[in-house]
């Protein structure tokens, strides 16, 4: 909603003159002092007031706000209509724009926004509310889910604290849009502000009202968020509020430890210490407060050094991450563990408090770790352990749902500091396959563990396992006489042969230079297929030869196709130690007719990396 | 000038001419006491439980004589708290029958209401025979009820035979631009051999006399007081989700005058 459209409708004359007869109940003009702004406590009653312009929101119907002389309150001569749009509308998704002033006004004497509204049929309101200036909305209030009906019905926006409304320019705003995807129209008359002595019973309210504790560290940021007031209606129940942080005014018990800003923005400043963050409206108290904690300067997960391209992470500063369903899954019912993740100097760093399991879910796509040996993690469990503590590692495949565990000891003189893991993923028992893992999950086996933090949780290759060959696969020797070529340096190729035809397959196909060889990679293989240029008869042929490269492949076959289609797997062994080279008897493909062979294709997992396809005489 | 005088035409008419009495105070409760103590038990006693048929009146409370119910609160007050358990409601009613009762006078307190639709606070008294003549034949005198969902009215009623539960006698008080539960008032009812009025912060708001009264004038015996919040009932209509709770009645005193010879 930052692109606003302005529309100023100076067509409507402003009205003034009822104010000066309001004003008569009100005060004694002779105690009046000279204001700077005006205090007209009136916006809409049959025009626009003086002053007050219109604008749309960003993307919403720009003419959903009209003057409407038809359907008004208590007959008067006119109301604000709001047509909310179908869905699918062209002009925009919705109806929403603000009401302001250019000159702010001074409404430190009224406690209340008020109006009369009704709709063309039941409807909720998705948002109305005061103080959206188009700018900094220093002093924002908002209803959220106000229900009209095809009745006027009187409605209350309370001010919580109009002592700062010195000079407020925004009067009114809303935004909603269609009810099962139908429009509707709704209106607004008589919009003013008054002094209602009858809403009560005023709550402010921080952090949802929690006295929140939080154990944090030197540098964390932490905004207070969740303000909302709460006011009393005339009718006994009670309205919430979603205010604006300037209402409130916050202070730190020891800014030593940590400070509060006029935004709501706490920074822990030093420590160890505590500092309790609370918050005054006017004279008022507010509900729910915010310990902090301090333990000081936090140390600092150790920077991981692997290179990035040995490396898969799930949560780190240092690599880029793959996508992440979540770092907490929050699993019913038996899980107890939160989470009050923070970020110190730029590093984030995972905190789980009240453990016993955890999840995080990276699912979307599922990692392949079949290049990688290990999983790093760094754990720092901040309460000092009195014994040791068992921690379980698990890794799922959810494709596959099998799962592999791995369980750790943390002593006592391990806690309180990081400890760096990396476990070898073969020391993960029962994990069969590690091609789509989804989740990794953290156990207290040892119900010991009250919390810890994370970071730098990678799979990694060490270099014991390349990903790819260091060398070219060797040059073939054969006479090229004897040979007919599908991919090789050495020899020409059938013509017009098709490397990476699309049979809906999810492998990548590349041609990568290894030691200046083209080999032909095959990376994430479900199945590929080679498609022949023409037709060939290899009738004379006696091998099909083909040299292969795979560090993670579990599984691996080479089909021979004729029409038919007419097709038979080999199974090839993987994963190769070094290139292999294979000749392959072409009667191992009985019953693929020879003389009119038309395709390869390879079936399996993993990234396969494949030079020197060709058939050869004996 | 002209303003002043616009302005005072904005308020209620403040002056009423009201025959002079001289009130000599007989019995009170000024509810000075620590924090957590039940009232006094040598004026008040306890209705406990769901009576019949919610009190005779569908109520959904069970009355308690719980501390978290009814209790001092050491700034002079005693405070009848109306709690909600997950839909079961508590809260306390006390009464001065077998300990205190009284034929005519003023009878006030000054009370702070509850508010939200559903809540149901009284002030209000029951004829002592009430164990041999039934109600409504023993009569009853409210000097002070409200509805929770219309914090600025109350209502002043008795109810006697021909004349109870829906078809009573009855008038209202409301606040302009102001509510009840928002601050304290004083509540009372002056009380002699032809009338009852009925006050709010010293204005007479009602008079009901003798022959206002379709059937037999039974305020001619002893009343005893009885201070209590409801919850839902026939009268106030139902709690709803929006209906705030905890609610407390805060009632700073009672006092009971006679006329002096």
């Amino acid at each position: 909603m930052k692109t606003n459209m302005l529309i100023r409708l100076k067509k409507y004359i402003p009205i003034v003159f009822l104010a000066a007869l309001f004003m008569g109940c009100e005060r004694d003009l002779t105690d009046l002092q000279p204001v700077t702004f005006p205090d007209n406590p009136e916006v809409f009653i049959d025009g626009f007031t003086a002053g007050l312009n219109y604008a749309a929101f960003g993307g919403s119907v720009p003419t959903a706000f009209d003057v409407d002389k038809k359907e008004t309150y208590n007959n008067s001569e006119a109301s604000m209509r709001f047509d909310v749009p179908n869905a699918g509308d062209p002009r925009g998704a919705y109806a929403g724009g603000v009401f302001f002033t250019g000159t702010g006004r001074n409404l430190t004497g009224y406690n209340a926004l008020t109006f009369w509204a009704k709709a063309s049929q039941s409807a909720v309101i998705d948002v109305v509310g005061f103080g959206n200036d188009l700018g900094a909305s220093e002093y924002q209030v908002t209803i959220s889910g106000m229900q009209v009906s095809t009745n006027w019905q009187k409605y209350i926006i309370p001010l919580p604290n109009s002592s700062v409304l010195t000079a407020e320019r925004g009067m009114f705003y809303y935004s909603t849009g269609p009810v099962d995807g139908k429009g509707y129209s709704f209106w607004v008359d008589e919009l003013k502000f008054e002094n209602l002595g009858t809403i009560a019973h005023p709550q402010f309210i921080i952090l949802n009202g929690q006295d929140q504790v939080e154990t944090s560290f030197v540098g964390v940021e932490k905004m207070i968020t969740g303000l909302t007031s709460v006011f009393n209606l005339p009718t006994g129940v009670n309205q919430t509020l979603n205010i604006a942080p300037a209402y409130f005014e916050f202070t730190s018990s020891n800014p030593s430890i940590a400070t509060v800003d006029a935004a709501g923005k706490v920074l822990v400043t030093g420590g160890p210490g505590q500092s309790v963050i609370t918050a005054k409206v006017g004279d008022a108290e507010v509900n729910g407060s915010l310990t902090i904690q301090s333990q000081g300067v936090f140390q600092l997960a150790p920077v991981p050094t692997r290179p990035v391209e040995n490396v898969i992470s799930v949560f780190s500063n240092a690599y880029p991450n793959v996508p992440v369903n979540y770092y907490n899954g929050y699993w019913e019912p038996y899980q107890t563990t939160l989470s009050a993740d923070f970020e110190v100097d730029g590093d984030q760093v995972l905190n789980y408090t009240n453990f016993n399991f955890v999840g995080i879910e990276f699912s979307s796509p599922a990692i392949d770790a079949s290049a990688m040996t290990h999983l790093h993690a760094d754990i720092f469990i901040p309460a000092a352990l009195t014994g040791n503590a068992q921690m379980r590692f698990e890794l799922v495949d959810l494709v596959a749902t099998v799962s592999g565990t791995f369980t750790t000891t943390i002593t006592p003189g391990q806690s309180q500091q990081w400890v760096s893991l990396d476990i070898p993923l073969s020391n993960f028992a029962g994990l069969s396959a590690k091609n789509n893992l989804g989740q990794l999950i953290f156990v207290d086996v040892s119900e010991n563990i009250a919390g810890f933090y994370a970071d730098n949780i990678y799979f990694f290759n060490d270099g014991t396992q390349p990903s790819s060959p260091a060398t070219a696969a060797p040059v073939p020797t054969h006479p090229a006489a004897n040979v007919t070529s599908v991919f090789s340096d050495t020899y020409p190729s059938v013509p017009g042969t098709d490397l990476n035809p699309d049979w809906g397959q999810a492998t990548v196909v590349t041609t990568v230079q290894i030691q200046g060889n083209n080999t032909l990679k095959l990376a994430g293989l479900n199945y590929q297929g080679i498609q022949f240029g023409a037709s060939q008869d290899v009738s004379s042929m006696g091998f099909l030869h083909l040299d292969f490269w795979t560090a993670n492949s579990t599984a691996l076959s080479i089909f021979l196709i004729s029409p038919g289609p007419v097709e038979t797997p080999y199974t090839l062994t993987v994963p190769t130690s070094g290139w292999s080279s294979i000749d392959i008897p072409l009667s191992s493909f009985a019953p693929v007719s020879l003389t009119d062979v038309i395709q390869l294709k390879f079936d399996g997992n993993g990234d396969i990396y494949l030079d020197n396809v060709y058939f050869r005489k004996n | 000038m002209l303003m002043v005088i616009i302005f005072w035409g904005c308020e209620r008419d403040n002056f009423q001419k009201l025959d002079e009495r001289n009130w000599q105070i007989t019995w009170s409760d000024e509810f000075n006491g620590q924090a957590g103590q039940l009232p006094d038990a040598s004026k008040w006693t306890f209705d406990l439980g769901t009576g019949q048929d919610g009190w005779g009146n569908s109520e959904l409370q069970s009355y308690t004589n719980s501390t978290a119910n009814i209790s001092l609160d050491d700034e002079g007050n005693l405070v009848i708290t109306a709690i909600n358990q997950g839909n079961r409601f508590t809260s306390a009613r006390i009464k001065t029958q077998g300990l205190f009762a009284q034929k005519y006078g003023r009878f006030e307190a000054r009370i702070k209401t509850p508010y939200g639709p559903g809540l149901w606070p009284a002030f209000w008294m029951l004829g002592e025979n009430i164990e041999t003549v039934p109600w409504p034949g023993c009569g009853e005198i409210d000097i002070m009820e409200l509805r929770g969902q219309e914090p600025h009215i109350i209502h002043g009623t008795i109810h006697g035979p021909g004349y109870s539960g829906g078809n009573p006698i009855t008038g209202s008080y409301a606040l302009v631009n102001d509510r009840f539960d928002a601050d304290f008032h004083i509540y009372a009812i002056e009380w002699d051999k032809d009338k009852i009025d009925f006050f709010v912060d010293d204005y007479l708001y009602q008079r009901i006399e003798r022959g206002d009264v379709p059937g037999e004038w039974v305020y001619d015996q002893p009343f005893f007081i009885l201070l209590n919040v409801a919850v839902g009932g026939n009268y106030v209509g139902f709690p709803t989700a929006q209906t705030p709770f905890p609610q407390k009645m805060y009632i700073d005193y009672v006092r009971v005058f006679r006329e002096a010879e």
